[in-house]
């Protein structure tokens, strides 16, 4: 079922807003407190951006910047950056959502409030405190490998390391388990017992009653979650610098590196033209994400 | 009659004699300290620190406490003369020094930089005369010519050594660049930063790549050396800070030997032994940072006593050794009483400017044990021309190590 | 609540692995932040210098103000916008998700160096700059909760009904369904305060202080004093959370249907 717009009528029962022009005028309208938040305050500091990412260093207009991207080693930092996203978001979708179903359907309310408050501080943990206490767990010296070895376990005698790709993914759940937590939440709080009811009344089992309501009403959203996990181990720039050096190939730092560094100083609208072609990929991303939103828009209200 | 014509004249007379003192006297209060050159145009050292008194305050910007005992160094500068200073992001980079005097407003300017060579190079040319403010110290000329601008709007202050620092349990004893490929160190060895992104990695690497057989046109062998060091597992990612070194991270790194003394010092606060060797392989220095002031500096005056007190060789008191009696002086006689801001780039184990010249006066003080260049060794610094085919090799070759 | 009932056992279990997944790296640096090496022992040593420090106070309170600045400007935008886009602007949906996830893309460090060149002197000089930044940050994840959030309620039939007895829009917003979305509003409350209160890139490249700078420059030096305030930090960020979220009671899940 398509949803119907809300359409005004004059007293005479004719809509008002019928037109195409005043129905865009009237979305317009509604956008426009966020819209012109969002032109101010980062359009615009985008915009600086982007202008500058067409300019050689005499200022002049060029391609070369994004030609540039497409040259090593910045290729493989836009693969490895997108593939380190896609892992993480991956690795924290799923144990994140089974989480917040566990707390939102069986928890009591005093649980949720602890579980929203905490959270959301972990959600936003990063860079040098959140290397660091893995540091001091995990690392070569850390209270946890002291643990496990007393167990037996020689997690580093056994090749792990922190300072890896499989470590830095393992360090990013830290923060995306709880923001999918947070985000996804909201989802199964919806999520009517009804309907649960309604199906085995009607002779579903529990499998049934999930993979043909459960799983479907919850997907768009748990999607949703999972594009904002995506980009957030995309972007992610501190966390990835203090557990890293550079020995591991990422977009993020590269922009760093030549935006904010000590070293090469002659570069920055090639990092400016790095953070627009972060966009792009962004964009394709969200390409599938969109498809299976609007075959998803009939199971909502 | 005669009284009233005695006194017209002597009015008169008093009036020509104060205006012909008033022409002869130049006014404190008429000096533009924006647009003084030197301490000559400044009025002089006592004007100087009367003025800066009076501004009350100094904007620096991107200086760590312990980076070649900056932090003593602004102890210093503030307890003697009371001005207070604001230090915008200590652990910031060059490029932040530049980007903020681009494009910070006019309240959060800094009154002085201190940046690497190479961010120099990066605006040199038509911006960068307009960036800073020329003005030449007293002790100008002694600054070698190699690094300093003709006209007095940079100068380079002080630089240091690479070295090894290591945790006291490793067994055996580095010595060497070339010992950190040794399988005992497995895990140990990290740099303090992304070599695309920081000098003392950077530097660290030519370190390596002079260790190896390469040469400063050539810093592949030292690329190469941490490719293998990384393949047999010795160097790992982790950065080289003070808190991952406690928490026992990595036990080795090379760093600066004027962040050493403070990096020792901190971690037996916290309850580790630390310690630096320069390694008998390389001896590589870094290109001097670079002090200018800033054109658009709120505290002219103050920060030109700044400057005059980094460059200043004189033996003195430290920050605590300053007695309420030594406040009390004013002008020259107070600035001579404090030790000279050269010497304390030496006492935090850096190797200042003025070396040469501090040398030959014997205004040299003893810096700490074990951070200098051993005597006889051959001392190799990249210059900034140099420098710019190591990057290309490195940030090329870096990421995909 | 039983704990180990069948039913809840899913549950006991996914919070004991949580809370072991959650604690281990975070006791760790607690565990670091208690030694004292100079007395081969553990205590508080290192906490309480930074109680005394110069500004302290201060600079919790900028933090603080900033942080709920950015909370109110975002509720205000984001609820009404995100109602409208549940009811009958949902032809919108694509692209305020897009616009919406913006923010996270782009790197900080390369949205602060634009900030700087586009934003006019004024807007720099006042620290209030930090708020409306930092609600952009917050934007990603505020506005998906609160989508998600609405999405799930029957939004269409108590907005209709609402508004058949005759109760104005002002009425069904504040009334009707913030309400029913407390939890939800809450969570991205939460989300922005944490966010506000634990930023440091754009805050320092825009060359503001705030507490997460003012612990920087506070912590050279200090090792174990550094990793004493990061800790204290992130816990009582926990516990300033936990006692908002004790006076705002949640609305019952829908799992425990009290509606029709």
């Amino acid at each position: 079922m398509s949803t119907p717009e809300v359409v005004s009528l004059d007293r005479k029962g004719a809509p008002i807003w019928g037109t195409l022009i005043g129905q865009f005028l009237k979305a317009l309208l509604a956008l426009a407190p966020l819209l012109v938040f969002m032109s101010i305050f980062f359009f615009a500091p985008l915009w600086a951006v982007v202008l500058d990412s067409f300019k050689s260093n005499e200022g002049n207009f060029t391609f070369a910047n994004y030609a540039d991207v497409f040259k090593e080693p910045i290729i493989t930092a836009m693969r490895t950056s997108f593939g380190l996203a896609m892992v993480s978001a991956l690795v924290s979708a799923v144990p994140g959502a089974v989480l917040a179903f566990l707390i939102e359907s069986r928890g009591s309310d005093r649980l949720r409030q602890v579980v929203a408050s905490i959270s959301g501080v972990l959600a936003n943990t990063g860079g040098v405190p959140l290397a660091f206490m893995f540091i001091a767990s995990l690392g070569a010296e850390g209270a946890a490998t002291g643990l496990l070895k007393a167990f037996g376990l020689d997690i580093y005698g056994a090749g792990f390391s922190l300072f890896t790709f499989w470590g830095l993914v393992l360090v990013y759940t830290y923060f995306q388990i709880p923001m999918m937590v947070i985000v996804f939440s909201p989802a199964i709080h919806g999520l009517r017992r009804e309907w649960n009811e309604a199906a085995r009344t009607l002779g579903a089992t529990g499998r049934q009653f999930w993979a043909n309501v459960g799983i479907p009403l919850l997907f768009p959203s748990f999607l949703s979650a999972f594009l904002l996990l995506f980009a957030s181990a995309f972007s992610a720039y501190a966390t990835a610098r203090a557990m890293t050096n550079g020995t591991i190939a990422l977009v993020p730092l590269m922009i760093g590196n030549l935006l904010d560094g000590n070293v090469i100083f002659d570069e920055v609208n090639l990092a400016k033209a790095l953070a627009v072609a972060m966009i792009f990929v962004t964009l394709l991303a969200m390409v599938p994400y969109i498809v299976i939103q609007r075959r998803a828009q009939r199971w909502q209200r | 009659m005669n009284l009233k014509r005695v006194v017209a004249v002597a009015a008169a007379s008093a009036i020509a004699l104060s205006a012909v003192v008033a022409i002869s006297t130049p006014s404190q209060a008429a000096i533009n300290y924006c647009k003084a050159t030197d301490l000559k145009t400044a009025g002089g050292l006592d004007a100087l620190v009367k003025a800066a008194k009076k501004e009350g305050a100094l904007n620096v910007i991107t200086l760590p406490r312990d980076w070649a005992n900056y932090g003593e160094a602004m102890d210093l500068f503030s307890k003697a003369f009371g001005i207070k200073i604001n230090d915008d992001n200590p652990d910031g980079s060059s490029a932040y020094e530049i980007q903020t005097i681009k494009t910070a407003p006019a309240a959060k300017q800094p009154d002085v930089v201190d940046i690497g060579v190479s961010a120099l190079n990066g605006v040199i040319g038509a911006g960068s005369d307009k960036l800073f403010a020329d003005y030449k110290v007293a002790n100008f000329a002694a600054i070698p010519s190699k690094w300093k601008s003709e006209s007095g709007n940079w100068y380079g202050d002080y630089n240091g050594i690479i070295g090894i620092a290591y945790d006291a349990s490793v067994s055996p004893a580095p010595t060497k660049i070339s010992d950190l490929a040794n399988a005992a160190y497995k895990g140990q060895v990290a740099l303090t930063g992304d070599p695309t992104a920081g000098q003392e990695p950077f530097m660290a690497v030519y370190a390596a790549a002079i260790a190896k057989g390469g040469s400063l046109d050539n810093i592949q062998p030292g690329i190469d050396f941490f490719k293998s060091l990384k393949a047999n597992g010795n160097f790992i990612a982790t950065k080289a800070t003070p808190e991952n070194y406690v928490a026992g991270a990595y036990k080795i790194s090379l760093t600066w030997n004027f962040n050493a003394p403070g990096m020792i010092a901190g971690a037996k606060a916290a309850g580790k032994n630390l310690k630096f060797v320069v390694p008998s392989d390389a001896v590589i220095a870094g290109t001097p940072y670079i002090q200018a002031i800033n054109a658009k500096a709120p505290h002219c005056a103050a920060a030109r006593l700044w400057e005059e007190f980094l460059y200043s060789e004189n033996k003195g008191k430290t920050s605590a050794q300053l007695t309420a009696k030594d406040l009390k002086l004013t002008g020259s006689k107070l600035f001579n009483t404090i030790l000279g801001g050269q010497n304390v780039f030496v006492s935090g184990g850096a190797t200042p400017i003025l070396q040469a010249d501090m040398t030959a006066k014997k205004k040299l003080i003893n810096g700490p044990d074990g951070f200098d260049v051993p005597k006889g060794a051959k001392v190799y610094q990249p210059s900034p021309d140099q420098q710019v085919g190591g990057k290309t090799l490195v940030s090329a070759q870096w990421p995909t190590l | 609540m039983k704990l180990f009932s069948r039913r809840q056992l899913p549950l006991t279990l996914g919070l004991v692995l949580a809370t072991i997944f959650v604690v281990l790296p975070l006791g760790s640096a607690a565990e670091f932040s208690l030694r004292e090496p100079l007395k081969n022992t553990h205590g508080f040593d290192n906490y309480t210098w930074f109680f005394v420090a110069p500004d302290f106070a201060k600079y919790l309170g900028i933090s603080f103000g900033l942080a709920l600045t950015s909370a109110l400007i975002l509720l205000v935008l984001l609820v009404p916008t995100v109602v409208w886009l549940n009811l009958g602007g949902s032809k919108y949906r694509g692209f305020v998700e897009f616009v919406s996830l913006l923010p996270l893309v782009i790197p900080v460090v390369a949205l602060a160096i634009g900030a700087q060149t586009a934003l006019p002197d004024f807007a720099q000089t006042n620290e209030v700059i930090l708020a409306f930044m930092y609600a952009v940050l917050a934007v990603p994840y505020a506005y998906r909760t609160m989508d998600t959030g609405l999405r799930s309620i029957p939004l269409k039939t108590i907005v209709e009904a609402s508004r058949g007895l005759g109760a104005t829009w002002f009425h069904v917003l504040f009334k009707v369904i913030i309400p029913v979305i407390r939890s939800t509003v809450l969570s991205a409350l939460f989300m922005t305060l944490a966010l506000s209160l634990g930023e440091f890139t754009i805050t320092s490249l825009l060359h503001w202080d705030t507490f997460t700078t003012w612990v920087t420059t506070m912590s050279q030096s200090n090792i174990l004093g550094a990793i004493a305030l990061s800790v204290f930090s992130l816990v009582s960020v926990f516990v300033l959370l936990l006692v908002i979220s004790v006076f705002i009671r949640p609305t019952k899940s829908m799992v425990i249907s009290e509606e029709n």
